[in-house]
């Protein structure tokens, strides 16, 4: 079996901050809820900022920096044209709705997690299915991730969309990252990398604060692959071990002025000031969600003894 | 999306040559209004006022364009109409915001365009006789019996961006001059008066309704896109022919180009109607109607809802005719209305 290296937490300076859990507990300040608008102009008219600390005394609510991370589908596709404040309202309302009924977890690329939905043809009406977490992505009411597992030495691949309704349970069995945002390579590794048991138990935190990196090389199988990995600068491959002419091709064909095009970058995200207003509307119903299904595995665990 | 593209792209086998040449000479886009039309938006460029005047200015507007109460349904002296099935009744003007996506009881998902019905207010109505004298109205009503015309506006703005003979439009009723004016035809019985408002409540939960709007402007485009035509080899020696059309006509038979010969050309932005589209959620707040189905146009584009002209899928049972009015005994009424098939998202989990 798979020799499990030895989980680090790393301390990445600023990303160690953004983890930090409860820190933001001293920012808080007591909730007032904007008057919701009924007029057309609903959606248009911007919220007024008021900065804490205000001379007439006005407080706002600032949620935890680490919600972009953690509730990161509750951010709109950042495409102008196709961008309205007030549908992305009310698909956010939506979507706490539908947060009230299921938990969603907090979950990265490379979290094992383990999926139940009610399906027709199975023998006890319910599937579960067990797998990494190899890509996320979706905004709004269309979030999806895909989980791989490896079952009878066949490789299977499964896209769920986090809010459909015949989804029952999502458990996140281990929660850690890796050292890339996309795992889309381990189709061309060796399936022990992807081969997880179907009965797998949920593993305990030793660090409830940091989301620990998991920063494991896999080994890819001979070439051919199914996309030039050796273009894509992936830190949690090992060594590809390929002649040079293809290290030579792809630094012909990679683009290294991108990382500078700020206005690339800015169109690909949405800015920070609308970020802060989008979590801050949600924050407060997220937050009695947590404390709910807290108080509820606590009176679970007390009902035990 | 992929289905919707493949449908557009079935080419017809045999088709009728004599239609098309009617039709390629008929104009499809016009980037001007009609003569009749009132010059709307200002011409003028922004002219040295001073601050004061421009006080004064806006002064004025407030005193001219006054809050009016909202209308109550017994205030207005509609005769007590009866609906029947041949009833035509009004439409309204929206803005389509987008998608979502919503999910019915056996689990499957359902694509919902998101319509915001704007501020919709009636201007005023042109009984039938009036509007059969009226250039459009003649040609609709050339052989039949001539119906009604209601002017709805919609999206109330500032009077300044405007010409003063387009905010006369509106001084009868006293109401900020829309951006946007629609016309919509009605039997007499569903006449409205003017300054009614139209809102989200105006339709039922499961009716179908049609949606006009602009198709999505994708402006000079090649034969490929445009038509669906399949070019040539990209690789294996061709010579600068991979997008392009190749032959136009035959050589003997009529030895000449046929009119409607498909060609790169301008597309999109034409005038379409998607017919039949039910509504499974309407949101009384925010007067918000959600349809199944997809619309006309980009988003945020405007677009205007009708009733369906689709026969077996008309209304059986009366609407609320004229329109809708919120209850006169201060009863609010139910914010979020969803049709039976869908799944409420606050609802437990669908099991199969």
């Amino acid at each position: 079996m798979l020799r499990r290296a030895v989980l680090q937490t790393f301390r990445q300076g600023l990303a160690q901050s953004f983890f930090k859990r409860y820190a933001v507990s001293l920012t808080e300040t007591t909730v007032t809820h904007q008057p919701i608008e009924t007029s057309d102009e609903a959606g248009e008219r911007t919220v007024p900022t008021q900065k804490t600390g205000d001379e007439s005394g006005n407080t706002v609510v600032v949620a935890p920096p680490e919600f972009r991370f953690i509730y990161p589908e509750f951010l709109p596709d950042p495409a102008m044209e196709r961008r309205n404040r007030l549908r992305e309202k009310l698909e956010r309302m939506d979507m706490l709705q539908r947060r009230s009924v299921i938990e969603i977890p907090e979950f990265y690329t490379g979290s094992i997690m383990a999926v139940t939905v009610a399906d027709a043809n199975s023998p006890n009406k319910f599937a579960r299915f067990v797998g990494i977490c190899i890509q996320r992505g979706g905004s709004g009411l269309r979030a999806w991730f895909i989980l791989r597992n490896v079952v009878d030495k066949q490789g299977v691949e499964i896209l769920y969309e986090m809010y459909c309704p015949l989804i029952q349970k999502i458990e996140v069995l281990r929660l850690e990252r890796r050292l890339d945002e996309s795992l889309l390579y381990l189709r061309d590794a060796l399936p022990e990398y992807s081969t997880f048991p179907m009965d797998m138990e949920p593993e305990r935190r030793l660090n409830n604060s940091v989301v620990p990196i998991n920063p494991l090389k896999v080994k890819l199988r001979p070439r051919p692959w199914l996309e030039r990995w050796e273009r894509q600068n992936l830190q949690g491959v090992e060594d590809l071990n390929l002649p040079q002419r293809f290290y030579d091709r792809a630094e012909k064909v990679a683009k290294p002025w991108e990382k500078y095009d700020l206005m690339l970058h800015y169109r690909k995200t949405i800015p920070a000031e609308e970020q802060e207003k989008i979590f801050a509307e949600v924050h407060s119903q997220l937050q009695q969600q947590e404390l709910k299904r807290k108080l509820r595995r606590r009176r679970g665990s007390d009902n035990e003894y | 999306m992929v289905f919707h593209k493949r449908r557009w792209l079935v080419r017809r086998l045999f088709f009728n040559h004599e239609q098309i040449r009617t039709m390629s000479r008929v104009k499809r886009r016009t980037t001007h209004p009609p003569y009749w039309h009132v010059l709307k938006n200002n011409q003028r460029t922004d002219e040295k006022i001073s601050s004061d005047n421009l006080r004064f200015v806006q002064e004025v507007i407030q005193d001219k364009y006054k809050n009016k109460s909202p209308i109550k349904g017994s205030d207005l002296d509609i005769e007590k109409t009866e609906w029947d099935p041949k009833t035509k009744r009004s439409g309204v003007i929206a803005r389509n915001i987008g998608v979502q996506h919503m999910w019915e009881k056996d689990g499957k998902k359902v694509i919902c365009t998101v319509l915001h019905v704007l501020d919709n207010h009636v201007i005023r109505y042109v009984p039938p006789e009036e509007y059969a004298k009226s250039v459009i109205g003649a040609k609709m009503f050339k052989n039949r019996k001539p119906l009604g015309c209601l002017v709805v506006g919609a999206e109330a703005s500032n009077p300044e961006r405007f010409t003063r003979q387009y905010c006369s439009l509106f001084d009868e009723v006293g109401l900020l001059p829309k951006k946007r004016l629609a016309r919509f035809i009605v039997t007499p019985n569903a006449a409205l008066p003017p300054c009614t408002p139209l809102t989200a409540g105006h339709f039922v939960i499961g009716q179908a309704v049609d949606v006009y709007g602009k198709t999505i402007d994708y402006g000079f485009q090649g034969v490929v896109k445009r038509w669906g035509f399949k070019g040539g080899p990209a690789s294996h020696g061709t010579t600068k022919f991979h997008r392009r059309g190749g032959t136009i006509g035959t050589g003997r038979d009529k030895a000449r180009v046929w009119p409607g010969q498909k060609m790169p050309g301008h597309m999109g932005s034409e005038r379409r109607f998607n017919r039949g589209l039910k509504i499974v959620r309407i949101n009384m707040k925010y007067n918000i109607i959600y349809v199944k189905g997809t619309v006309p146009g980009p988003t945020n584009s405007i677009v205007q809802i009708f009733d369906t002209a689709l026969p077996r899928r008309k209304f059986t049972e009366a609407p609320p005719h004229p329109t809708y009015f919120p209850p006169e005994d201060g009863t609010l009424p139910q914010e979020d209305i969803w049709d039976s098939s869908l799944h409420v998202f606050g609802s437990p989990s669908i099991s199969v």
